[in-house]
């Protein structure tokens, strides 16, 4: 399985950057390949290619705000929550995104 | 209330302090130097009647002076994207003008981006017009309709109450703001940067938008110190002749201090996660205390964010420096009685397997 992420807080310095770090851990722990991109207040960071989101089985977003480039996930499984659940439960976000994705539509 | 949780106020606000946060820092530190160094405010820079310090004081009051402004296109931004810019930012110095100030711009950010968003998405227009809907149409219906509501409608009312908010607050006697104090400090301090404390920042930075800037030195002092008093507590429990930390946490802590120095309190949030109820228990406690200090001894830093960085923006930095001591030091204290030694070998163990369950209302799957 793929998944690809983003990660945005409100100040933009912290929560972003664990987030990513632990969903990454988390889905590369439970043998998925992930790449989270983090947009903080200093910009875009870790950038997913188009390459990356068109394979993608499924997009996490992990936000408290609003995300730059939203359009780029139109058609694809969204699994959206707030920050802090990317923080405090990483692994069990990253095993609902498995269920989420062999559930039908 | 599902419905009301789909419109999602919230986070179109914290999608505007994000925009807003370098602002008033950038700002606040301006205005900083710039008084510190003798400089004053002034509303014109006439060619040779001024210094570089009422250079930097000035351009640091027309930053803060923007804030209004700012929220209000950040909120509008936030709910209707790229259309909402224009009509948010009319809004927000319409707002400033009739007096509504900060929750003017809050209100006007909203209903400038929802006038906007309904715009687009009910008005039916030829499509030769095309063009015209995101340069004349958007910004100056939703602008003459939302600006003249402000005008006419709320802005008057709300610029009463902020000022009765401002003025009820400047006359807080000490055993008041002892109470206040107390109640920011637990309040920001119980979720470690979560929902509760960006809550809570939201509320205490509208009020430094009015010019009080007491509630959120006590906000930030909170969320500086308790990592520092995580910290310290190592020390004062291995005075106990305790050790109330796994070696994972003691690693953690390195990188904790330091981004609590400055500001950041989420570090230790690997640790509390491992014992929730005593860690929350001791910040809570550290942070009524640090918070009640701040906020009687009136510590009034002009910038919303930066740690120690804040002290020298304060009128009396001394204050600062004794909330954050008093903090530190209670935090450590508590932590280092209540939590339970850790056993030599079950301080190797990683436990992160333990995690909250999430909670559905939290997610939204599409």
């Amino acid at each position: 399985m793929k998944i690809v992420g983003v990660a945005a807080c409100t100040v933009g310095i912290a929560h972003t950057y664990i987030a990513q770090e632990k969903l990454e851990n988390a889905g590369k722990k439970a043998g998925y390949e992930i790449t989270v991109e983090t947009q903080g207040t200093i910009g875009t960071e870790n950038e997913l290619t188009q390459e990356q989101i068109a394979e993608a089985d499924i997009v996490i977003i992990a936000a408290d705000v609003k995300i730059a480039g939203r359009e780029r996930f139109e058609g694809k499984r969204i699994i959206e929550v707030p920050t802090d659940v990317a923080v405090k439960s990483p692994n069990k976000l990253i095993a609902k995104a498995a269920e989420v994705i062999v559930q039908p539509r | 209330m599902s419905k009301l949780k789909k419109l999602n106020l919230k986070g179109h606000l914290l999608t505007a302090i994000s925009y807003l946060i370098p602002v008033v820092c950038g700002a606040g530190f301006l205005i900083a130097l710039g008084m510190a160094m003798g400089g004053t405010n002034q509303t014109d820079l006439v060619q040779g009647e001024f210094n570089i310090w009422d250079a930097l004081a000035t351009m640091g009051a027309a930053g803060l002076g923007l804030l209004p402004v700012v929220i209000s296109t950040g909120i509008s931004y936030s709910i209707a994207g790229k259309p909402g810019i224009a009509p948010g930012f009319i809004i927000g110095l319409t707002a400033n003008a009739i007096g509504a100030g900060f929750i003017g711009g809050i209100l006007g950010g909203y209903l400038a981006g929802y006038l906007a968003l309904a715009i687009l998405r009910y008005l039916k227009i030829p499509k030769w017009a095309k063009g015209l809907m995101p340069t004349l149409i958007i910004p100056f219906l939703t602008s003459i309709i939302g600006g003249l509501i402000m005008v006419y409608i709320i802005g008057i009312p709300i610029a009463s109450l902020t000022s009765l908010l401002t003025n009820a607050l400047n006359s807080l006697g000490s055993s008041s703001l002892l109470v206040f104090g107390g109640i920011i400090g637990v309040l920001s301090g119980v979720d470690f940067g979560g929902p509760i404390n960006k809550t809570v920042f939201a509320f205490v930075l509208t009020m430094q938008a009015e010019g009080v800037n007491g509630p959120i030195t006590a906000l930030q002092l909170v969320n500086t110190a308790t990592p520092i008093g995580f910290g310290l507590a190592y020390f004062v429990a291995k005075l106990f002749g305790k050790s109330i930390y796994t070696k994972v946490e003691t690693e953690t802590l390195k990188s904790a201090v330091p981004m609590g120095i400055i500001n950041i309190v989420e570090g230790v949030i690997p640790i509390v996660m491992n014992d929730i109820v005593r860690c929350v228990v001791a910040t809570a406690i550290g942070g009524a205390a640090g918070g009640a200090v701040s906020m009687v001894l009136g510590a009034d830093a002009t910038v919303p964010f930066g740690g120690v960085l804040m002290l020298p923006t304060m009128s009396q930095p001394w204050t600062g420096a004794v909330a954050i001591l008093v903090n530190v030091v209670v935090t450590a204290v508590a932590l280092a009685v209540i939590k339970k030694n850790v056993a030599a070998e079950e301080a190797d163990v990683e436990t992160d397997l333990e995690e909250d369950d999430i909670d559905l209302a939290d997610i939204k799957i599409t």
